[in-house]
């Protein structure tokens, strides 16, 4: 367990590399998917609900710290996506998560939880309209990180990889 | 009492952990001003800034870079002389003398390359490979030959990050070029709008909006954007103009940060003023 915490955190160093460099590359528009969440919800899946929790909780730590977004907000975000991807973790299941199709459907529900709550937190007008924000902030990127997910999970490995 | 305690763990505990990680995590989005956790933000992202300054190198076209930013250097250069230019000629020369305005010529500029970006929808932000050992401090602004990109938030030795205009957390005080009239300038969270300006204005589609010389962070003008119509609003006597800024940020990757903050002397001042009559 420990051994795979620390693997997990290893991991995602290069991933906020790319997310920060190469990913504003291939963003359509302001649509800019999150490989960070990518990697939560997978780890949320296979090691399961508690896991994915904490490590959101680290993931979100170490993106504010790095990007100058406000301190707790992404924070808080990653942790309750990582629970919510949590509830998809079952040892007999696994593979039926990771299934192409499935594992885009909990990283959509798990990015629109995530972004939904990092706009809350990120306090913009109250008279702006509330849905188009939230379709905007929170459904697009979350469909374009499904997408994305749906391609990085051929490649991903079908079991614990530690 | 103990074995009633196990029980609710065994059963609630994803729920425990969760609520005090959501907690912590409140309790930390409320620190986010103390000094203690800037120094902590200043040092952690000198840190990631110096490895993606390697891979974000990787990216640029190695042999146009140093005559591309020569050539935006001079840009920036012409289109502030520009806009200085500009407000010459809509300001009485004869007034400017007799109120002895100082006419700044040099505009010092640090060239930069952006090294990353963050760019949620509400928080944007980039960070800059030139920190406190190249002069920069934070309030500088940051710009392109097009305008203004935003204003320099946290510096470290090598590395800083600024807010660009599209963070809630930045507002700018902007005027019109053309009727000289200021207002207040801010993202919210969809597009770059002035608040709260009287219906009497006069801002028309098309006017060119720069920074007021009215600004604490910004003190003489850069271009801004556009004004792109109000958001007109039924009741009350204020709209919201709509602005197009002339930086489109998710394409920026060079860019100048202008020696200047606001005069601390002025502040001072006019902060004695004030108490003066309280």
């Amino acid at each position: 367990m420990k051994t795979s915490y620390l693997f997990s955190i290893l991991l995602f160093i290069p991933v906020l590399i790319i997310q920060t460099t190469v990913v504003p590359l291939i963003s359509i528009g302001q649509v800019i998917p999150d490989l960070i969440l990518i990697l939560l919800v997978y780890y949320s899946v296979t090691e399961g609900q508690i896991y994915g929790t904490v490590l959101g909780f680290v993931y979100g730590f170490a993106f504010d710290l790095v990007t100058g977004s406000l301190l707790g907000s992404t924070m808080i975000a990653k942790t309750v996506a990582g629970f919510v991807a949590g509830y998809f973790s079952s040892e007999n299941k696994i593979d039926i998560y990771l299934m192409f199709f499935n594992f885009g459907m909990i990283v959509f529900l798990a990015a629109l939880v995530d972004q939904i709550i990092f706009s809350f937190f990120s306090a913009f007008d109250i008279s702006s309209n509330i849905f188009l924000i939230f379709f905007q902030n929170a459904f697009l990127p979350a469909f374009y990180t499904a997408l994305l997910s749906m391609i990085i999970i051929i490649f991903a490995p079908k079991k614990r990889i530690l | 009492m103990l074995r009633f305690l196990n029980s609710f763990w065994f059963n609630f505990k994803e729920y425990i952990i969760l609520s005090a990680l959501v907690i912590f995590s409140l309790f930390i989005i409320s620190q986010n001003q103390s000094p203690a956790v800037q120094k902590v933000r200043a040092i952690a992202f000198g840190t990631f800034a110096s490895v993606t300054s390697i891979v974000s190198d990787i990216f640029n076209i190695k042999g146009l870079k140093k005559e591309n930013e020569q050539l935006r250097e001079t840009n920036a250069k012409l289109m502030l002389q520009l806009s200085k230019l500009r407000e010459a000629a809509i300001v009485n020369d004869e007034l400017k003398e007799m109120l002895a305005l100082k006419d700044s010529s040099g505009f010092p500029l640090i060239s930069a390359s952006v090294v990353s970006k963050s760019f949620s929808r509400v928080q944007g932000t980039i960070t800059l490979n030139v920190g406190s050992s190249d002069s920069v401090k934070v309030g500088m602004p940051v710009i392109t030959d097009k305008g203004l990109v935003g204003i320099i938030y946290s510096v470290s030795s090598n590395y800083s990050i600024a807010r660009t205009l599209q963070n809630v957390d930045l507002k700018i005080t902007v005027k019109d070029e053309r009727t000289r009239e200021n207002g207040l300038m801010k993202w919210n969270g969809e597009k770059l709008v002035i608040i709260n300006v009287p219906k009497t204005y006069q801002i028309k589609k098309g006017d060119r909006i720069v920074t007021s010389e009215l600004s604490s962070l910004v003190p003489f003008p850069i271009p801004v954007g556009v004004a792109a119509g109000s958001n007109n609003v039924e009741t009350g006597i204020f709209n919201e103009i709509q602005v197009i800024p002339f930086v489109d940020f998710t394409k920026v990757e060079n860019v100048f940060v202008l020696k200047t903050v606001a005069s601390k002397e002025i502040d001072e001042l006019e902060l004695n003023f004030l108490k003066k009559f309280q």
